[in-house]
């Protein structure tokens, strides 16, 4: 049985847990807006780095830096486009 | 067909290589239309016109349990993956089947949270805000809707055929595909109904 449950995973969800919960303080707890988009910028890139890494094993493909370059790639557009979106359309400058 | 048997078996041919180099490309694209989807969703927040805010309509109950449940969810279909590469096929159909009846109860709480939102006079033709969020939503809960169809032919077929270079390659390549839903949904809780509720 204990096979079927790699340390790895588990623990990758046990930590995925505890940052959601950590995610959650920004609703209990009165915290000012730039206090709490920071705890959510550092939960969510967290938590979709394990995923990521733990679970959909990026790193194991010999194909991981075509893989990584994409990843990247896309993750720089869509930086851009928020940001660039952000910048012209919200903060007005 | 050559098969190398060094490598899991979804890697085992070239095909298989190229098919899960593939399915990482258009992951990439999907980032990419989320961020449109994002970008859009913040410009738009705050023109909520004769409507409600999201403060006013968001519930943190149903929200969690979608969280913790697609957590979850994304946790099974990696164990699932992993008992196919010990080759535990049973536990690997398991690890699937509970994988999309999460992915189900997801889908029924977020179609309780949709009508509770026409109910409550937050449809989609209502503002701006309204409209980008229940298409952003939408967006993710069509592609949630999707992943179940294909995660049961998936069951189906590896099921009928046992586990192969090419089910084990269609199986990890679904697997791939649910945990990036999980990683859209990461940022939709966080940065929609988080950011809205605090």
């Amino acid at each position: 049985m204990s096979e079927l449950f790699p340390r790895k995973q588990v623990m990758g969800f046990v930590f995925s847990l505890v940052l959601t919960a950590a995610a959650l303080t920004v609703y209990f707890l009165d915290v000012s807006f730039t206090v709490g988009i920071t705890i959510l910028l550092a939960t969510a890139f967290v938590q979709a780095a394990v995923q990521l890494v733990g679970f959909m094993h990026v790193g194991e493909n010999e194909d991981k830096t075509m893989i990584y370059m994409n990843i990247y790639y896309g993750l720089a557009i869509a930086l851009f486009t928020i940001f660039g979106t952000l910048l012209i359309m919200v903060w007005d400058m | 067909m050559k098969i190398d048997n060094s490598l899991p078996l979804e890697y085992g041919t070239e095909q298989n290589k190229m098919n899960i180099f593939g399915f990482w490309i258009f992951i990439g694209a999907e980032v990419m239309l989320f961020a449109t989807l994002f970008a859009t969703y913040f410009t738009l927040e705050h023109r909520t016109g004769s409507g409600p805010a999201g403060s006013e309509i968001f519930e943190l109950t149903p929200v969690l349990i979608e969280t913790i449940v697609l957590l979850t969810s994304s946790f099974m279909i990696g164990l699932g993956v992993h008992a196919m590469r010990i080759g535990r096929k049973n536990a690997m159909i398991t690890f699937f089947s509970i994988t999309l009846l999460l992915g189900l109860v997801f889908l029924g709480v977020e179609i309780y949270e949709f009508t509770h939102y026409a109910h409550i006079g937050a449809g989609l033709q209502v503002s701006a805000f309204t409209g980008i969020l229940l298409t952003t939503l939408g967006t993710h809960g069509a592609h949630v809707t999707i992943g179940l169809f294909w995660g049961l032919f998936i069951i189906l077929q590896v099921k009928k055929r046992g586990l192969t270079p090419q089910t084990a390659n269609k199986a990890f390549i679904f697997s791939l595909y649910w945990h990036f839903l999980d990683v859209v949904w990461i940022f939709i809780f966080s940065f929609i109904y988080l950011k809205g509720m605090m």
